[in-house]
């Protein structure tokens, strides 16, 4: 039964063929370090689903954010796990994206014919960055406050356009309401979208080209 | 074990990575569901709390006479904390039973006061008129005032919340 109704949609979908395109494909007698980018792949599903947890209940103002915040860690049944599992892997992605892009570097699995999967692997460990600086701001306590403080006024030091950048950046001059509307915007709806659509091409990219082997001794 | 040690040859290594995905695949739903389902469920299993407001001593009623009290009630809905001041007036005929009665017509919601030379609750809105113990005597309001669930504990009158 289950398998006839998988069959009648399969004619109409295709997916059959999907799947074995996916994870039917032939691929080099690799080692451990190739698990690297779907752990961080997995990593970023964990992010996607308890971040999107979060958002049931985090107010993005200044008044509300932190006791929103608090409310979810101390009041809410496993809000700390939900909350924990977001905070951790938040480190973890930044840290598992390096360790594949070093991989990658290392073993020259960037060359001919994968040089835009490498491309758009950069922008990605970009776009990770940004999520953790954005993210960084939420919670609205004294380190949160300071660390954005701090590292908007980074970008106040490049030449010409810095002040201005800084501006942008805070939404005016000073760390307000402002900037954690923006930072939480840009967490939530921009960085996200742009994650989707790099970690499309980059799967769809891999998939196409096929992964690279091990590099031999004389190579 | 010797008919198990056959079966289990007969497992290939597709089946196994199958059947070992397939079971570490639904530990780690398991593990994000579970918690996500207490976690969004959560506030709406807290009941609504019936605590006992605590109005005052019971020494400050006057026989037959309602007597108005007030109370701060807290109420926290989320991560926001409001209060919230209720008045009530209090009547006792014998000193054992206590009516409170809300301040509010039960017409559209003024706040009815004691008039103690008439001896009748007055409400300013609509000439509202109700007797000592809150039934309607005249005007416009459709039933008695609302009543309070109350008891007194150690000489204390407390009414219980939302009611």
């Amino acid at each position: 039964m289950l398998a006839n109704i998988g069959d009648w949609l399969n004619e109409r979908f295709g997916w059959r063929s999907v799947w074995e395109a996916i994870f039917l494909r032939k691929i080099p007698h690799v080692n451990w370090l190739y698990t690297l980018g779907s752990a961080t792949l997995f990593v970023a599903v964990n992010q996607a689903i308890t971040g999107i947890l979060l958002t049931l209940y985090y107010v993005p103002t200044p008044d509300h954010a932190y006791d929103s915040v608090v409310y979810i860690t101390t009041q809410l049944p496993m809000g700390w796990f939900i909350r924990g599992l977001h905070h951790w892997g938040a480190s973890a992605m930044v840290i598992l994206t390096v360790a594949h892009l070093l991989r990658v570097f290392f073993y020259g699995a960037y060359k001919f014919p994968r040089e835009v999967t490498w491309m758009t692997g950069v922008i990605l460990l970009i776009v990770v960055i940004g999520f953790g600086f954005t993210g960084y701001l939420l919670p609205w306590d004294q380190r949160a406050y300071w660390a954005t403080t701090v590292g908007t006024r980074i970008v106040g030091v490049a030449p010409v356009v810095g002040d201005w950048l800084l501006r942008v950046a805070r939404g005016g001059d000073e760390l307000s309401a402002v900037t954690l509307a923006r930072f939480f915007g840009t967490h939530v709806w921009v960085l996200p979208a742009a994650l989707i659509i790099l970690v499309g091409m980059h799967l769809y990219l891999v998939i196409r080209n096929g992964i690279s082997a091990v590099p031999g001794k004389d190579e | 074990m010797g008919e198990s040690d056959n079966k289990e040859e007969k497992i290939n290594r597709s089946d196994f990575m199958k059947a070992t995905i397939a079971g570490i695949g639904g530990l780690i739903g398991i593990a994000y569901g579970l918690p996500a389902v207490a976690y969004v469920i959560g506030p709406a299993a807290k009941q609504g709390s019936s605590d006992w407001i605590q109005l005052g001593s019971v020494n400050k009623i006057e026989m037959n006479t309602p007597t108005l009290f007030k109370a701060v009630v807290e109420t926290q809905t989320g991560w926001i904390k409001s209060e919230e001041e209720i008045s009530a007036y209090v009547l006792t005929e014998n000193g054992q039973d206590y009516i409170v009665m809300s301040n509010v017509c039960t017409h559209l919601g003024c706040r009815v006061r004691w008039v103690a030379e008439q001896g009748e609750f007055f409400c300013p809105c609509h000439n509202g008129v109700f007797s000592r113990d809150g039934s309607v005597v005249s005007g416009p309001p459709p039933r008695p005032l609302d009543r309070f669930e109350s008891k007194v504990e150690a000489g204390i009158l407390y009414v219980k919340r939302g009611g």
